[in-house]
């Protein structure tokens, strides 16, 4: 259900019937795959069944991410037009709206950095990725940032192609990955990251953020993804 | 005779373009372009596996169905270029 929320929120940002928003989230044990990814060889199909983990596609492009419980999922969606997109390209989105959560992560005592295509960096490992697209009249941008992730179950669910590994010279996925606890060097819950990263967006974008609930709207649509898209197989696993 | 050909490409700088792709006497009969690329609109990347059926698997054709497709269509690639799909492709030809 909580990518059919994803989708239905920028669906209705888009058509004006409900405000800009930031929604927080996170998932038990599931690996999320880009829209153009190829279940089959980007997930361990065994070693998800052995672990428990779930598997769904996003409407978004970008590689596959692992969710636990120790991750922060955040998404950020706009009307178009908005002060904080004006261009529509897809990069320059992925800088702007990074911005805030790096901000809230500096804050935190995290070294963290934006960088090109889609990540947030710590000393050239990866502490969050985002993806995002520009369509029905809104900008949409969300990342998953690794709080206190189990990386040794990453490990095991993700096929990473060797192709990909060797040009970041690495030998595996945990090794070019991190989390905010092991950058802090203590227990930090994904609660107190949460709102590091609100306080960073208000300051860096000069925005308030308000707590909300989902309009009836953005229910009744989210409810309408997941029945048709969102719970089937042929959206998730196929090609 | 049908090959089933693929490969893995790696964009310098960019993403990964995965080719799965169905061959029989030099042209393309099918393909499935996979990865974790980012291009706006979505759907586009289906439109673009559909051109490339019954295409020769041969760069000159390649560079020119990927020019058509990126003007009529306005689709935009990121960490990805329509060079790299036409490498990606081409490697799957080499690579098998």
């Amino acid at each position: 259900m909580n990518m059919a929320v994803e989708e239905a929120i920028p669906r209705v940002v888009g058509e004006g019937k409900a405000p800009s928003t930031i929604r927080f989230w996170h998932n038990a044990n599931t690996i999320v795959i880009g829209c153009f990814q190829s279940a089959k060889l980007e997930v361990n199909m065994e070693a998800c069944k052995e672990t428990g983990t779930e598997i769904v596609r996003r409407f978004t492009g970008g590689g596959a991410v692992y969710h636990d419980s120790g991750n922060l999922n955040y998404a950020i969606s706009l009307r178009k037009g908005h002060r904080l997109a004006p261009d529509h390209n897809l990069q320059s989105v992925f800088h702007r709206l990074s911005e805030g959560a790096v901000e809230g992560l500096q804050n935190l005592g995290v070294k963290a950095e934006f960088q090109p295509i889609n990540d947030i960096q710590v000393d050239g490992r990866k502490v969050s990725g985002a993806a995002g697209s520009i369509r029905w009249n809104a900008i949409f941008h969300h990342g998953c940032i690794l709080v206190n992730s189990d990386l040794s179950i990453l490990g095991k669910v993700l096929n990473v192609p060797r192709a990909k590994l060797e040009d970041r010279h690495v030998a595996s996925v945990q090794k070019r990955v991190t989390t905010v606890r092991d950058e802090l060097g203590r227990d930090v819950s994904t609660r107190e990251v949460r709102d590091a990263i609100v306080d960073g967006i208000e300051s860096c974008y000069a925005v308030g953020v308000e707590p909300g609930d989902l309009t009836k709207e953005e229910l009744g649509l989210a409810e309408e993804l997941y029945q048709t898209k969102y719970s089937r197989l042929e959206w998730n696993l196929e090609p | 005779m049908e090959r089933l050909r693929s490969a893995d490409y790696k964009a310098p700088g960019g993403k990964l373009v995965r080719i799965r792709l169905k061959e029989e006497q030099g042209q393309i009969r099918s393909v499935e372009i996979t990865g974790d690329f980012f291009l706006i609109p979505e759907e586009s990347l289906g439109k673009l596996e559909k051109m490339l059926e019954d295409v020769p698997l041969r760069e000159a054709e390649l560079r020119l169905l990927m020019d058509r497709f990126f003007r009529g269509t306005g689709a935009k690639g990121l960490g990805v270029s329509p060079d790299d799909f036409v490498k990606a492709i081409l490697s799957a030809r080499e690579e098998n």
